[in-house]
């Protein structure tokens, strides 16, 4: 028996040691990133294991908060991050809803076209949707950043299987009691798919963020840039060697509304990367 | 549900960017080199300021303030801001000047959607005979400019004094460079005996560019027509050989680093951990930087210079930075307004040049002003040395990134010169014949 206990106790230690050895590996280049971008550039062009020892600086980060227009990059980002979300919580709720409840002719092919969507890359696109967007003269603005961000198949699929999974008979006591769909849509079915919303939310927005590619060539005007943009473009070329500090800050000051988000909503991303989200 | 809807459309359709006219003449130029507004954003005495950032920022300023009558609405891209260039012409909307690399000229020119600058130049009282000749050929494709110059770049040999004379290597105050691909080997043998640190440091990984400047620089040398035709390259020559097996033996020698990438390489150099290393003009400040610093490294030990000559003629392979106009519509008094910014971007080639960068223009070149800059009189021969590649060249970013990777397998040790050549010849032709 205690020899039992005993095995038991090194198995927990070594699942400890295995715990910490894992999460140092996780957190090292986070760390990493995180000393370097408190080192003044000069100390690391020779060698960037001055990170290591002290003195640190904020003066990176003050730079980035003197740039002109970081902060209009901020508000940009929110809003085209904001935007993206609050669009697609709306139209894959509809959509979903529609595909899991609703029946209407080609509802099945209708519904693996949008499927369809997951396997298209968005550089296979990304010239028809530019000249799209050319001829309708939205690049430089809000709407030009965020409607593409709305076409989410992988935001319908997930909230179709959702719906999918409530029982019907709440939509058939709803209807007894005289509920119109639009009525059954809001007031009975949407409140039970708000954990499937935070975690569709979540990731939106988290990908919005960090959204790189649709914004540098759909914002080409420095006051329309969001923040990833934004940021890029004040680094100038060998930023590696003579600005490695400032490159750094600038990637730890980009990600930080991103880590405010995990904060607050981490219950929800794990969730949903255990898989269990939907039901 | 509805009055949200609602209130989003407004919420985006008040938002969108837009741009104010008022009676002066606007141009939109758009450059890279980094945004630094907040340091320099009202500064217009270019002379105070230091850098490529500050000193085109307050360059850009000191325009505006000269020029009431015209504005120049200043866009900085995310280096190098081709993808956005790309998009805002097939939007149709492209600015009025933008920065290029020069060697990308030729891939927007074939497309005709640059301005030949003659007209330009008139209009601004500039003759294409002011230019060096390194900075006007890499302009030219055919018989046209396509960009008005603003600087030379190309490879140096970036030197630590002091390193050279415990190795032996100084004379009367100058380093001794070799003239001969076996000269060299035995100065690097030298070196490394007498101060046990490599002769050269080589950034052979992820840098692409360096392998490919050697090779560029010593086929020039040659006088090797290594593109017989815009379309074609010929890398599978005697010459060419010959420079990627004396790399290959330099870097088998024991006197070189190895698989350096360009920080390792630049934290090598600034350390005093090496002799000599090759990269370019835009280095000259942040190492002289160095070299004034008490207690560092390189404190009054760099020195700077040309590639040395191995092979035929003292040649360097260059490129540039220049001023294109995107074909567009325009009005008189915007074309007048690119003419005067033309203009000015001369007078002030000067102040450009401090950022280490060779001038476009030959008297400036031959300025006092210049000479007495850190360095300069050293490097000044590149103005009349320096080659591009063959004006109509295009796609050569990718060529440089295709080449410069086989030659550095060979360089390593990792493929036979043989086969490195072959296998850049191939891909870089593949590559050609989808070019129109």
């Amino acid at each position: 028996m205690a020899a039992e206990a005993k095995g038991g106790a090194r198995r927990s230690r070594l699942t400890w040691v295995a715990i910490l050895l894992a999460a140092f590996v996780m957190l090292a280049p986070l760390i990493w990133t995180l000393l370097l971008s408190l080192k003044a550039n000069e100390a690391l062009i020779g060698d960037s294991g001055a990170a290591l020892s002290p003195p640190y600086t904020l003066e990176n980060y003050r730079s980035i908060l003197q740039g002109n227009q970081v902060f209009r990059w901020l508000l940009n980002s929110l809003i085209v991050s904001g935007g993206t979300t609050l669009g697609v919580l709306i139209l894959c709720s509809l959509a979903g809803y529609g595909f899991a409840r609703l029946e209407f002719p080609f509802r099945r092919t209708l519904f693996i076209f949008v499927l369809l969507g997951l396997a298209i890359p968005e550089q296979a696109v990304i010239l028809p949707q530019h000249q799209l967007f050319a001829d309708l003269r939205l690049h430089n603005s809000y709407p030009g950043l965020i409607l593409p961000g709305l076409a989410g198949p992988f935001g319908v699929f997930f909230m179709t299987q959702y719906f999918r999974a409530i029982p019907k008979e709440l939509d058939e006591a709803a209807m007894l009691d005289g509920a119109s769909r639009l009525t059954l849509f809001r007031k009975v079915l949407l409140p039970l798919t708000l954990p499937a919303q935070a975690t569709l939310g979540v990731f939106t927005f988290l990908g919005t963020w960090n959204s790189y590619w649709w914004p540098l060539i759909s914002a080409t005007r420095s006051d329309m840039y969001t923040l990833t943009v934004g940021l890029a473009s004040a680094q100038m070329n060998y930023a590696q060697t003579s600005g490695l500090g400032f490159l750094m800050a600038q990637a730890v000051f980009a990600s930080i509304p991103i880590f405010i988000v995990y904060i607050l909503f981490q219950k929800q991303i794990v969730r949903a990367m255990a898989g269990t989200a939907v039901k | 549900m509805r009055r949200l809807a609602l209130s989003l459309a407004l919420l985006l359709a008040s938002c969108g960017g837009n741009d104010a006219q008022d009676g002066r003449a606007e141009i939109y130029l758009q450059r890279f080199f980094g945004e630094c507004g907040a340091q320099y954003g009202g500064v217009t005495d270019v002379a105070r300021v230091e850098g490529e950032c500050g000193i085109i920022t307050a360059m850009i300023n000191r325009f505006n303030a000269d020029n009431p009558d015209v504005h120049v609405d200043s866009n900085v891209v995310a280096w190098p801001g081709y993808p956005q260039l790309s998009a805002q012409m097939a939007a149709l909307d492209p600015p009025d000047l933008v920065t290029m690399h020069t060697g990308v000229i030729p891939d927007y020119a074939a497309e005709g959607l640059l301005e030949p600058i003659e007209p330009y130049l008139a209009e601004a009282g500039l003759q294409p005979s002011a230019l060096t000749e390194a900075s006007r050929s890499a302009v030219t494709i055919g018989t046209r400019l396509y960009g008005l110059p603003f600087d030379t770049h190309g490879g140096l040999f970036h030197i630590n004094t002091r390193l050279f004379a415990e190795a032996g290597l100084m004379r009367e105050g100058r380093p001794v460079l070799p003239n001969s691909p076996e000269e060299m080997l035995a100065h690097a043998r030298q070196f490394t005996e007498r101060t046990g640190k490599p002769y050269i440091i080589q950034s052979l990984v992820g840098d692409n560019a360096y392998a490919a400047r050697n090779l560029y620089t010593y086929l020039l040398a040659q006088g090797a027509a290594f593109f017989p035709t815009p379309r074609t390259v010929r890398l599978q020559t005697p010459e060419a050989e010959r420079i990627v097996d004396f790399f290959r033996a330099l870097t088998a020698s024991g006197t070189s680093t190895r698989n350096q990438d360009t920080p390792a390489a630049i934290g090598a150099f600034v350390s005093g951990e090496g002799g000599i290393y090759p990269t370019g003009t835009w280095m000259i400040g942040q190492f002289e930087a160095e070299a004034n610093t008490p207690g560092r490294p390189l404190y009054r030990g760099y020195t700077v210079y040309p590639y040395p000559r191995l092979w035929g003629a003292p040649v360097s392979y260059v490129s540039g930075h220049a001023w294109v106009v995107p074909r567009r519509e325009r009005t008189p008094a915007q074309r007048r307004a690119i003419a005067r910014f033309f203009r000015f971007i001369a007078d002030h080639n000067f102040d450009w040049a401090r950022t280490g960068h060779l001038p476009a223009f030959q008297a400036v070149v031959d300025s006092p002003a210049f000479r007495a800059l850190p360095h300069r009189a050293n490097i000044a021969p590149i103005a009349a040395t320096g080659r591009p590649l063959p004006g109509g060249v295009q796609r050569q970013n990718a060529i440089e990134g295709l080449i410069g990777e086989e030659v550095a397998a060979a360089f390593n040790g990792q493929k036979s010169t043989r086969q490195a050549l072959a296998d850049a010849e191939r891909r870089v032709n593949e590559l050609l014949a989808q070019t129109e």
